[in-house]
């Protein structure tokens, strides 16, 4: 006190008054709130620029949302640029859950007051609360509409909850699927602003309702729609259901027909409503996926899957010159429009029941009959076990191999001597069998793997069978532990026994035949100039092939396939050269155990400068039924090539021009 | 008082007067709006009757030999409107005869009221009409509104002797219309217009294979199936169209009739079943 009295006494009677300039003391607070001052500086300069960004992406991620939409597929054509598969828009009204917080808030306070007012012990819970006055402001909407439409809708309140917690951005769909009379009635009459929205989305549409469905395929939904050209993939993302090939060409080519998906970036306050009066930080309109057109012709396939009509069965047409498969038709099938917008069980079911999922083109293996029997001359004629011009073997109408008798099942008599083309054209088992003999069952099989019938065909579809067999003679002892008889060789030798080969590859086989070589890759894509495929020859002397050829010639002329020469299947000035086929297979059918025939043909045609290749096999359905290549498969293969004959004269200006998609 | 705050005192009494605005429930500022309307009104229509005697009196105007070449065109056009008359009551015959032996259900039933312009809404005047009639004819919310080129708009607004008209050009009005001899149904909506500038709207839904340009315009009309507008009213001419991303439809744009801008007379069709 002493010290402060006497600095007030010195400075007593001066005019002003002065501060001592640098206390020590007061020094040192200067260190103190500098270094304070650096510390918020450096503060806030540590939170500004080296965590700045960390702040700004945890805002966004608290403050915007993602709503994805996925872009449509691409439509499917047929080579000539008939619509196959596309889209059609779906109208929905739905109504925007986000847009409607004060309406849902009001609603809760009136609800909860008249629950007090009324007194009740037992008040709902908030929870619940919320639930009735969601419901209720919703089915308020909803009753907007019933008025429209003249209908009497309810709200599903577990549907709503579910919408509300999970997909809250995202509309909610009060109707689905309206009627073009209905969706023009609700755009005149429902408010313009409003929070009840008409809206489309699209589904698959199936102009041809079973056509070529197996190989067409479906789709399914898809719940994990991405978008790589919209940013914002660490945000919390709403995704509305996209659909993702699950078979066929709509499974194979998923990557190419997918939309982009687009989709908008809004922000929302710390409940998840979209900010009302606010535009999208970010938009990006989805993109239709690629076209893809294919090598199918509707006009042949209709034809085929016609001519099949309620058998079971396939049909495969191939382009000789470039392998693109022309009709892929099997027997029976489903009809896509149940899948659009999704399958019901019922429906599902019955395609099960009936079978009707599996592609039995691709996916079947069956004993191929007698169609093999060309393999087998190509295979002895180029070991030099056959000679074209020299009879094999004297055909008694049986023969005897090893302890078994084998008989010809070809018109129940005997052929005599037989030349091949007579062999081809009569189907004599006893030549064929005489010459497995002599070709030995390795010769053969290594035959069938020169034209790849061993192995898949790599065409562009899933679920393409692996079961085919081309057996050697160590296959028994591989498979079964069983030693390989010279019986099971004759077998082979006609088709018969171990040998399985799926309808397309028959096609294949045939298409190969007709060029000379070794090798028809199929291809279910249309490419207007395609180079003409060249493989390894066959290796045929024109001796050697001018026989194979007139034999399979002679079948349709005199032979087994007779039953086409006749004027509902001869087509002007066109040369058909075939093969039948009759094969067995053991089914039980009503607790009965038996063999049906199976009904091979494979063609070409013209013969002479073949354009087109077809494979056909149809099951019979009776047990011990008469059902045979030339009488059931060959008309449906001759129908065929008859419309691609007449559309090929067609005069230039009926023809369909083909389609350019780009 | 401090000179200070007599200066303010303006400022104050607006802030005071916006800020007891804003507190005022929505129930007494939408009466104060309607009855500010219904004062202001008469006005409105007083200057509209003023303008038709001025029309009179310029047409007093005109020279006898005008009016009678006038009167001649109009008895002409008159014999022609009656020739039109009969045929469209013959053709009604024959659409209903028709639609019975198909059974389809008959569209709603319209009394046609025609009603003078009273003036535009100049804030926006694409947008907005008001006309000279209201509720003493019956006049309801939403009725459709027709001149002699095809759709004028719907009625959005009804008080006692006026209503107010939203014109095809303003974003609030959308119509199920069709392209002329197509049956799909698209949506039509007015477009962000400029206020001077030539009125036009927007389509949308627009099935893919139409297609329309400024040089092959395609006419658009209303559906019929909105069950607001009777079928084949003229909308506009559809003068653009080109596909979405999305590829499943297109849109479009429409351009609408000039005599918009310059209506003086309009017809209100009145739904018979509210009247």
């Amino acid at each position: 006190m002493a010290s402060d009295d006497r600095t007030l006494a010195d400075r007593s009677g001066k005019l002003f008054e002065s501060q001592k300039g640098y206390d020590p003391r007061v020094v040192f607070f200067y260190f103190i709130t500098t270094g304070l001052l650096l510390l918020l500086g450096g503060g806030l300069a540590y939170q500004q620029l080296l965590r700045g960004d960390l702040y700004h992406d945890r805002e966004r991620a608290q403050n915007q949302r993602r709503i994805l939409v996925p872009g449509p597929r691409g439509n499917i054509y047929d080579r000539h640029g008939e619509l196959l598969v596309g889209n059609r828009p779906r109208f929905a009204v739905v109504l925007y859950l986000d847009e409607l917080r004060s309406h849902f808030r009001t609603e809760f306070i009136r609800i909860r007051k008249n629950y007090r007012e009324t007194g009740d012990q037992e008040l709902p819970t908030a929870e619940q609360l919320w639930t009735l006055a969601r419901v209720s402001v919703v089915q308020s909407y909803l009753e907007q509409i019933n008025a429209i439409l003249g209908r009497d809708l309810k709200v599903d309140a577990g549907r709503l909850n579910k919408h509300f917690a999970r997909d809250l951005l995202l509309p909610y769909p009060l109707i689905e699927d309206l009627p073009p009379a209905d969706y023009a009635r609700l755009i005149e009459r429902l408010p313009v602003v409003s929070p009840l929205q008409l809206y489309t989305t699209n589904t698959r549409d199936y102009p041809h309702a079973s056509t070529a469905s197996q190989t067409l395929g479906f789709v399914g939904i898809n719940e994990d729609v991405e978008s790589n050209n919209l940013s914002g993939s660490d945000l919390t993302t709403f995704k509305m259901r996209g659909s993702i090939g699950r078979d066929g060409l709509e499974l194979k080519f998923d990557p190419l027909l997918q939309g982009e998906a687009g989709g908008s970036i809004f922000r929302v306050d710390p409940l998840g409503y979209r900010l009302r009066d606010t535009k999208a930080v970010e938009t990006l309109l989805p993109v239709q996926g690629k076209n893809l057109v294919t090598s199918i012709d509707l006009d042949l396939q209709l034809t085929a899957e016609q001519a099949i009509g309620d058998q079971v069965g396939s049909a495969v047409a191939i382009d000789v010159r470039t392998g693109e498969v022309l009709v892929l038709a099997s027997k029976p099938d489903y009809d896509l429009s149940k899948f659009a917008p999704r399958l019901n069980h019922a429906d599902a079911a019955d395609i099960t029941a009936r079978g009707a999922w599996t592609n039995l083109a691709i996916s079947g293996a069956f004993p191929p009959g007698s169609t093999f029997k060309i393999l087998t001359s190509i295979a002895g004629m180029r070991a030099g076990v056959i000679d074209p011009a020299e009879p094999l073997d004297h055909c008694q109408g049986s023969i005897r191999i090893g302890n078994r008798t084998f008989v010809c099942n070809n018109d129940r008599g005997r052929h005599g001597e037989i030349l091949l083309p007579g062999a081809i054209a009569q189907s004599c088992d006893i030549y064929y069998f005489a010459a497995g003999r002599l070709l030995t069952q390795d010769r053969l099989a290594a035959e069938g793997r020169r034209f790849h019938l061993h192995e898949r065909t790599g065409i562009e579809l899933p679920h393409e069978t692996r079961r085919m067999i081309m057996p050697d003679s160590d296959y028994k002892e591989r498979v079964f532990g069983e030693k390989w008889f010279p019986g099971d060789t004759a077998n082979a030798s006609i088709g018969q026994g171990y040998v399985l080969v799926s309808p397309l590859q028959m096609a294949c086989f045939a298409a190969s035949v007709a060029r000379n070589e070794v090798h028809t890759p199929p291809t279910l894509v249309h490419r207007p100039n395609a180079p003409t495929l060249k493989t390894e020859s066959i290796g045929l002397t024109p001796a050697q092939r001018s026989a194979l050829v007139e034999g399979m010639v002679l079948t349709i002329t005199e032979g087994t396939a007779k039953a086409l020469n006749i004027d509902q299947f001869k087509i002007p000035g066109v040369r058909l050269a075939g093969k039948t086929g009759t094969a067995q297979k053991t089914v039980t059918k009503d607790g009965k155990t038996g063999t049906i025939n199976l009904a091979w043909f494979i063609c070409f045609a013209p013969a002479d400068n073949p354009e087109i290749a077809m494979a056909v096999m149809l099951e019979g359905d009776t047990i011990g039924e008469e059902f045979g290549g030339g009488r059931n498969a060959g008309p449906v293969a001759a129908t065929v090539l008859k419309k691609y004959f007449e559309n090929k004269n067609r005069p230039a200006d009926q023809k369909i021009t083909p389609f350019k998609v780009e | 008082m401090p000179k200070r705050f007599d200066q303010a005192r303006p400022f104050l009494t607006l802030g005071l007067v916006v800020a007891a605005w804003l507190i005022v429930p929505t129930v007494i500022k939408t009466f104060t709006r309607a009855s500010f309307f219904e004062l202001t009104a008469p006005v409105s229509v007083a200057a509209s009757y003023a303008r038709d005697l001025k029309e009179y009196w310029s047409l007093r105007l005109r020279s006898n030999s005008e009016l009678i070449e006038a009167g001649r065109d109009l008895a002409r056009l008159n014999a022609s409107y009656d020739l039109a008359v009969q045929q469209n009551v013959e053709m009604q015959g024959e659409i209903a005869r028709l639609e019975a032996i198909l059974r389809l259900p008959s569209y709603t039933g319209y009394r046609s009221e025609h009603a003078r312009v009273v003036r535009r809404d100049f804030s926006g005047w694409w947008q907005r009409l008001t006309i000279r009639k209201g509720k003493n004819f019956n006049f309801t919310v939403g009725s459709p509104v027709v001149f002699s080129g095809g759709v004028v708009g719907r009625v959005s607004e009804v008080f006692a002797y006026t209503a107010t008209v939203d014109l095809i050009s303003s974003q609030t009005v959308r119509l199920a219309a069709v392209v002329e001899g197509d049956i799909r149904p698209m949506s039509y909506q007015g477009g962000l217009n400029p206020t001077f500038g030539s009125a036009g709207g927007v389509i949308e839904f627009v099935p893919l294979d139409i297609f329309a340009s400024a040089n092959a315009t395609k006419r658009l009309v209303t559906s019929g199936l909105g069950g607001v507008f009777p079928p084949g009213l003229t909308i506009g001419s559809v003068i653009k169209v080109e596909p979405s991303t999305d590829g499943l439809f297109k849109s479009g744009e429409v351009k609408l009739d000039d005599r918009l801008a310059a209506l003086t007379e309009v017809t209100v069709l009145v739904p018979l079943e509210s009247y």
